[in-house]
């Protein structure tokens, strides 16, 4: 029942919203904040019964829809939700970063009543896609999420939001259709095992390679071929860039600097620290497990767009004028290095990934925050435009310096553990599964030396140096209060997980041993 | 067990209190840090010595931090004498900066935030020190590149403080790459990030590992090609390059080869002393060049730095460590003797309203008499530097020549060339500072009391006396075997070679002449080589964003054109072509016409469509 009370309370306070006048504004907000507390107080009974060895827990598994189509058998998808040390982490990451996306819209004044039931819908459907099991439940939760993240961008958003929404929805869309494709083969052909066998849409049933219906289209054996690949790889690269798409690679990414410099603080807190996040999650969940095969033989494609990513991110970013535009970059060289992770599949590198999801998620929420602030008071991003900020904004700019080093892996932030294990991990795949080569992290490891030049220089312009800002005459003043509500909780999460990093380890570890060791070991060629 | 002693926690975590009660203070209230900081460090000093005469036998006490892969990698603090005498010193140091800060930073606005941070600095590179774990170590590593990142450019209105603290970072951020490989070589080889497990790795590539590491340390202590940042680093506050240069930050690189290099290969340490013989060499003649008082020193710093590095790649890794501990003290001495001088430069310009750059020798001048303190102090200093007898330097450069004369070779004559040069230029800024008289009318008083007393004590310490040989000796038994006694043969030929530097120092400077030479300076064109990688960093960065906005962005543009172009051809076959023929169906063909269009006006639910609908042929393709 915790599940679906996690899931369902935002959906249902959406619903009571919707019969509240528009004008009782602070109701809305209200009802907001009381489903994220209501959602912390359902993670902490979680994490009260979960037990860190138990793998897949927290089930709840009801028929959801059962059609009968003659020749074709039987339509069944499951309503299947449940936790395990993939989910888990995320699904703390995403309560803790949605109360602070709540905390941080306080002030929204334009259309309060339709923003924050967009709001309450969008934290239902995060958390739902990330405990379904049931591929089609989480497809129906995955979609959900971009309407209101579209009418998010493109009415709440800046002045070129029309073309950012628009250029995002049709990214995600297409990353849609392909996972879409993918879930409808993968139906077609896989059943659930025991007498009386169904086509099912259950995520643990597709991993299992018995459970493919012999001669189907996407079944292990006698698997056809069209043209370089067989249909099993077609699937899998479909699926990957499927999944690609949300994370984002280079060079599926150009849409998330574009939504990112037009979408409001508290909308790429989410887009950032959350929506990307199911790219990492999608190749972990579905990609890898249901394709091992595939993925054994595409290994070295997915090690060098990460790799890509993670210097083509950095370069980027080193060139980018607008801070916005620089954070939203430095998240995608970022995000390489969840990539990088995954391809080495290594328990190191599993475990390296999902820490880095963790990791990136409470950061980069804290440095859409951090632009938030400034441009809240000038209406202005462009980093020339300022100089020696830390004269008048002492405190700004504290939370600047935090923010930008626990980003470019400074240890004793969360950042710095996971980038260390992907490293080890990536490094040590060639001598473990030869997955990818050794040269990989060597050159990744550029992306850290661009990170903290694209940072350093951000800090040298920006706040050091004599004071002086172009263009506005607005009192600089330093954070209010909201303001360190919401920044204080993000670095200190940030140095609670980059100091003790075992208290996520205790949930991932568990959960990268079995994924490497128990399963994904067997399809290494010999 | 000795790692049980609670002490142990007091001396680690008591400047990290220090830094984070100091960071806690309103602006009303910052005079309290320096006192604070300064009892606390007090307390630290008191209980490290404390620690260190109770510790006599080994100790390792080690935490599990997290597991990875089910191996454990763990908090390991290792304690014996070689490891407590480095912390010592370092805290000894430490706290005779703060207690120079005091005076030296009375007038600055942001006192609270330096104390601050240097109490994390003394954290960290206390961290550092008793670490074992090389994660953990590296972990510490970085901390005290932040923390130096934020001292030297603790006055952020001047631009130059700035660009020497980003430039700092940057050039440890390159070395710490090779680090980072090194960690990645070893944990992949092992399991085992211990500082032990590097005796498990095979031969090949421990060697690779080794000079990975070794990297880092390039980058750290300022060994060549990194060495730029350290003279540049003088932008930050005097005090401060008295700690950088002496016990932290570039003490680490050293400290950390002392440490490392009993488990190295052969090919790695030669390639660790060939670096160290360049840098040497460079470092000596960029002393030789500069005017600028705190350059003179850092270049002096880069030259002892390699002459360190350059006994623990021949194999005298006792004596690089013992010249380490050794040069903490004098280094710091003769830092905050430069500090001292520019204080009292400083106030005397603040009472006159003139204007003179108190950093060039070419001004000062005759202070001997003004302020004999500092001058007794720093003769003292440069002498242990210069490597006079009675002096620790003279002990511990004995080690490192002795092992340099066993082989023959390019390292043995840059080590006595370093020998011949070092000096010299001491004599040149000691002369130039000190004797004949100032061109100018200011008058100069000597530095209040609580900057003299670091400087006295520095003094002291610098002098066999206090701090010697023999202690050391029976300090690092525990560790190391080795005689740390030079040759006889080896003592007089450095004696006369000294003599002979002293000689020729004032043969060249007696009549102080200001002849620039800085074209034999090294920073000129190394800074020319980064300014030529940050160049291309930023053409190929500009490059990218036009790939992004150009070919990316325009490939999709390009196909949103295609699409609304082939609206407009079904539009116009829709209107005159379908329209001519069927005229009787008007109404049914307006609605398609409709439903067309409305694919070019950027509604979503028109893309929605169109993707379900190829949705469904797809389906039925498949079942079919």
């Amino acid at each position: 029942m915790l599940l679906t009370l996690l899931i369902f309370i935002p959906f249902a306070l959406a619903g009571v919203a919707l019969f509240i006048p528009a004008r009782f504004t602070t109701s809305f907000r209200l009802l907001s904040l009381l489903a994220s507390v209501a959602q912390v107080f359902l993670v902490g009974n979680i994490i009260v019964a979960y037990e860190f060895d138990g793998g897949v827990q927290l089930v709840e598994k009801v028929s959801w829809i059962s059609l009968s189509l003659d020749s074709w058998g039987q339509l069944q998808a499951d309503y299947f939700v449940a936790l395990d040390g993939l989910s888990f982490p995320l699904v703390l990451l995403s309560v803790f970063i949605l109360l602070i996306a709540t905390i941080s819209s306080w002030n929204q004044e334009k259309n309060t009543k339709g923003y924050f039931i967009l709001l309450l819908i969008l934290n239902g459907a995060i958390i739902g896609s990330f405990c379904a099991l049931d591929f089609l439940l989480f497809y129906v939760f995955f979609e959900f999420m971009l309407l209101p993240m579209y009418f998010l961008i493109g009415i709440w958003g800046g002045p070129r939001r029309e073309y950012a929404s628009i250029k995002f929805f049709l990214y995600t869309l297409l990353g849609s259709i392909l996972i879409l494709i993918v879930l409808i083969s993968l139906y077609l052909s896989v059943q659930s095992p025991g007498n009386n066998p169904v086509h099912t849409f259950n995520v643990l049933h597709m991993q299992d390679m018995n459970n493919f219906i012999p001669d189907a289209i996407l079944a292990p054996e006698g698997v056809g071929q069209l043209s370089f690949f067989n249909f099993r790889q077609w699937a899998f690269l479909l699926l990957l860039f499927g999944f690609l798409i949300k994370l984002p690679a280079v060079p599926l990414h150009t849409w998330l600097p574009d939504a990112h410099v037009e979408a409001s603080t508290p909308v790429s807190i989410i887009l950032a620290a959350l929506l990307l996040k199911f790219g990492g999650y999608g190749l972990l969940r579905f990609v890898y497990p249901i394709f091992p095969d595939s993925a054994v033989y595409f290994s070295w494609l997915v090690g060098l767009l990460g790799l890509i990513s993670i210097i083509y991110g950095a370069l980027n970013a080193l060139a980018s004028k607008d801070l916005k535009r620089l954070i939203a970059y430095s998240s995608v060289s970022h995000m390489g290095f969840v990539l990088l992770g995954i391809a080495a599949a290594t328990v190191e590198g599993i475990t390296g990934a999902v820490y880095q999801m963790v990791g990136h998620g409470i950061i980069s929420a804290m440095l859409f925050v951090l632009a938030g602030v400034i441009y809240d008071r000038t209406q202005d991003r462009l980093i020339d435009n300022y100089s020696g900020l830390a004269t008048k904004m002492k405190s700004y700019t504290a939370f600047i310096l935090i923010g930008f080093f626990a980003s470019m892996g400074l240890p004793g932030f969360a950042g710095f553990i996971g980038e260390i294990l992907i490293f080890f991990g990536a490094f040590q795949s060639h001598l473990v599964n030869g997955l990818i080569p050794v040269w990989m992290p060597i050159v990744a490891t550029l992306g850290l030396l661009l990170g903290a030049g694209y940072y350093l220089w951000t800090i040298q312009r920006m706040f050091f140096g004599p004071f002086s800002v172009k263009n506005s005459t607005s009192e600089l003043t330093d954070l209010n209060t909201r303001e360190y509500l919401v920044l204080v909780p993000l670095a200190l999460a940030a140095l609670l997980f980059g100091i003790l990093p075992q208290l996520l380890l205790n949930y991932i570890n568990p959960f990268a041993n079995d994924f490497v060791n128990a399963w994904f070991a067997q399809f290494l060629l010999p | 067990m000795i790692a049980d002693n609670p002490l142990l926690f007091v001396v680690i975590l008591t400047p990290l209190l220090s830094g984070l009660f100091c960071l806690g203070f309103k602006l009303k209230f910052s005079w309290i840090a320096p006192i604070l900081s300064s009892v606390l460090l007090l307390v630290t000093v008191v209980a490290s010595l404390m620690l260190y005469f109770q510790t006599d036998t080994d100790g390792l006490l080690s935490v599990p931090w997290f597991y990875l892969n089910g191996q454990v990698i763990a908090i390991s603090i290792i304690l014996n004498k070689a490891v407590l005498t480095m912390a010592v010193v370092v805290i000894v140091i430490s706290f005779l900066v703060h207690i120079f800060s005091i005076g030296y930073m009375a007038d600055d606005q942001n006192t609270a935030r330096y104390f601050a941070i240097l109490g994390i600095f003394t954290f960290a590179m206390l961290g550092l020190v008793v670490s074992n774990n090389l994660l953990m170590l590296f972990c510490f590593w970085e901390l005290v590149g932040f923390c130096s990142y934020r001292l030297i450019g603790h006055w952020h209105e001047q631009p130059a403080a700035v660009r020497a603290s980003t430039k700092a970072f940057l050039l440890n951020k390159t070395g710490d790459l090779g680090f980072l490989v090194g960690l990645m070589i070893l944990w992949s080889a092992t399991g085992n990030l211990e500082i032990e497990a590097l005796a498990l790795v095979e031969t090949s590539w421990l060697t690779v590992a080794g000079i990975c590491i070794f990297l880092g340390v390039i980058g750290k202590s300022a060994q060549f090609p990194l060495l730029n940042w350290l003279p540049d680093a003088m932008a930050g506050p005097t005090p401060v390059s008295a700690l950088i240069h002496a016990a932290t930050m570039v003490a680490a690189g050293v400290y950390l080869m002392f440490r490392l290099s009993p488990f190295f290969t052969n090919t790695t340490l030669e390639v660790i002393s060939y670096v160290g013989a360049l840098t040497t060499l460079l470092g000596a003649i960029g002393a030789l060049v500069q005017f600028d008082i705190k350059k003179i020193l850092a270049y002096s710093t880069v030259s002892q730095l390699g002459f360190m590095i350059l006994g623990i790649g021949i194999g005298a890794a006792e004596g690089g460590y013992q010249h380490l501990l050794h040069h903490a003290f004098f280094k710091a001495g003769l830092f905050l003797g430069a500090g001292a001088i520019m204080h009292a430069m400083h106030q005397a310009i603040h009472h006159n309203n003139s204007d003179i750059d108190v950093n060039d020798i070419r001004n000062l001048g005759g202070l001997f008499k003004q302020m004999p303190v500092t001058f007794w102090s720093f003769i003292i200093c440069a002498a242990a530097l210069a490597g006079l007898p009675l002096t620790n330097g003279f002990v511990s450069k004995e080690v490192i020549l002795t092992a340099a004369t066993e082989n023959i070779g390019l390292i043995t004559t840059s080590a006595w060339i370093v020998t011949l040069l070092t000096p010299i230029y001491t004599f040149r800024l000691v002369w130039y500072l000190f004797a004949g008289k100032s061109n100018n009318d200011l008058t100069i008083r000597e530095v209040p009391g609580i900057m003299q007393g670091p400087l006295v004590l520095l003094a002291a310490g610098s002098l066999t006396i206090i701090f010697n040989n023999s202690q050391l000796t029976s300090i690092t038994n525990g560790m190391m075997d080795a005689n740390l006694h030079g040759s006889s043969v080896v003592m007089y030929a450095s004696l006369a070679l000294i003599a002979l530097g002293l000689l020729l120092g004032y043969t060249f400077y007696r009549k102080k002449p200001t002849t620039s030479w800085s074209w034999l300076s090294p920073q000129f064109y190394i800074d020319q080589l980064n300014a030529g990688f940050i160049m291309i960093a930023q053409f190929i960065s500009k490059f990218t964003t036009l790939i992004d906005k150009k070919w990316i962005d325009g490939l999709l543009h390009g196909f949103a054109y295609l699409q609304v172009a082939f609206a407009f051809v079904i539009h116009w076959i829709d209107q005159y072509v379908v329209d001519g023929f069927v005229t009787g169906s008007a109404a049914a063909s307006r609605g398609l016409d409709v439903a067309i269009r409305s694919t070019i006006n950027g509604k979503i639910q028109s893309y929605l469509l169109w993707a379900m609908a190829g949705l469904l042929i797809f389906i039925l393709w498949i079942i079919n």
